[in-house]
């Protein structure tokens, strides 16, 4: 018999995030229930906000949206060499992932969230809500469609076969074997950025999940003040690795999308080639 | 020989802590020294040093992962 019941607990945060009910056989998440939550209360504002546009904003909530939207796009567009019309292009997914991870991140630290709000279930207790991406599966699904936004529009581009050879065609004569060789690195190199979004994401929001709890344990009674620094800390370390992972999807799709310009020797490295060696080499 | 759980999570996070926070060292000495010479491109380097701290602070967060899931 399900029922609930506000006490706050001393377990640790698990890794895998557990079952609230199920539908038809495809069981969900807590962590899903929260990521759904936060999805419709977007899609909300940005809808009811969208009908009330007007040339001056109304009010100073639709002015703050408008800033943030404005806010995206600079930011996008500096690393599209400056082309607004591909940067809007793209606008409203990265939008999508700026606010969905900030928020989710962000609601993860209010009270009631993953610690004091329980749903027994039989003999164990579950807690009901958990931010989306202190779970593997949610930051797994944002880094593939990030990823497979940048694969398809790269095929779209310049079309399958060309995208390919692209690989083996890093340096010059694609026949030298050594240069050969680059080919499946490359390619490899795909599946790690996919693989380094997703736990990137993960590993800092779920280890600061588990140092909230950990601190508020060793603090015994004088949690309330041993806490706010590290949640100070959280705040700051959402904001950041939502920004990172707008610009590094930014940064992916750009250099997915720009032209292959092969004819002369020294224009294979594009401005956009030459920002991301700066990226992956600290990576 | 068997080593316990406890051994080897302490072993994990003391070794692997190193590299991450040496990392970020550097970061911050290469974007003080730039910030030095050019006073006026202070915003762009800081963007860019917190952009690199961000990807540098992921490599602390596999080793912590590894610390997390041991039993």
């Amino acid at each position: 018999m399900n029922y609930l019941t506000h006490f706050a607990a001393d377990s640790s945060v698990p890794l895998a995030s557990e079952n609230v009910f199920s539908v038809f056989g495809f069981s969900v998440t807590n962590s899903m229930l929260l990521g759904v939550i936060i999805g419709l209360i977007i899609t909300g504002v940005f809808v009811v906000s969208a009908r009330r546009l007007k040339i001056r904003p109304g009010s100073r909530f639709i002015y703050f949206i408008e800033i943030t939207t404005v806010f995206i796009l600079d930011t996008i567009k500096t690393n599209f060499d400056g082309d607004e019309k591909k940067a809007r292009k793209f606008l409203p997914l990265f939008l999508a992932f700026f606010l969905s991870i900030l928020f989710n991140n962000l609601f993860g630290l209010l009270p009631g969230m993953g610690g004091t709000i329980f749903l027994h279930s039989g003999t164990d207790q579950i807690p009901l809500l958990r931010p989306f991406t202190t779970d593997l599966n949610g930051t797994l699904a944002l880094a593939l469609i990030a990823m497979s936004t940048v694969w398809f529009f790269a095929v779209k581009e310049r079309g399958a076969i060309p995208h390919i050879k692209h690989y083996f065609s890093i340096l010059k004569p694609w026949w030298n074997p050594m240069n050969f060789f680059l080919g499946p690195l490359e390619l490899l190199t795909e599946l790690i950025r996919l693989t380094t979004l997703a736990l990137r994401l993960f590993g800092v929001i779920y280890a600061g999940e588990v140092l909230l709890r950990v601190i508020t344990i060793l603090s015994g009674n004088f949690a309330w003040a041993g806490t706010v620094p590290i949640i100070f800390m959280e705040i700051f370390f959402s904001a950041i690795q939502a920004y990172l992972f707008l610009m590094l999807s930014s940064v992916y799709l750009a250099m997915a999308t720009t032209p292959i310009h092969d004819d002369s020797p020294d224009s294979s490295h594009s401005p956009s080639d030459q920002k991301m060696t700066q990226v992956e080499a600290v990576n | 020989m068997n080593l316990s759980p406890e051994l080897v999570k302490g072993l994990t996070i003391g070794l692997g802590a190193i590299g991450p926070a040496v990392g970020l060292g550097l970061i911050g000495a290469a974007a003080v020294n730039s910030v030095g010479r050019n006073p006026e491109a202070q915003s762009k380097i800081f963007t860019m040093a917190l952009i690199m701290a961000g990807l540098v602070d992921a490599v602390m967060v596999f080793v912590l992962l590894i610390v997390f899931t041991t039993k």
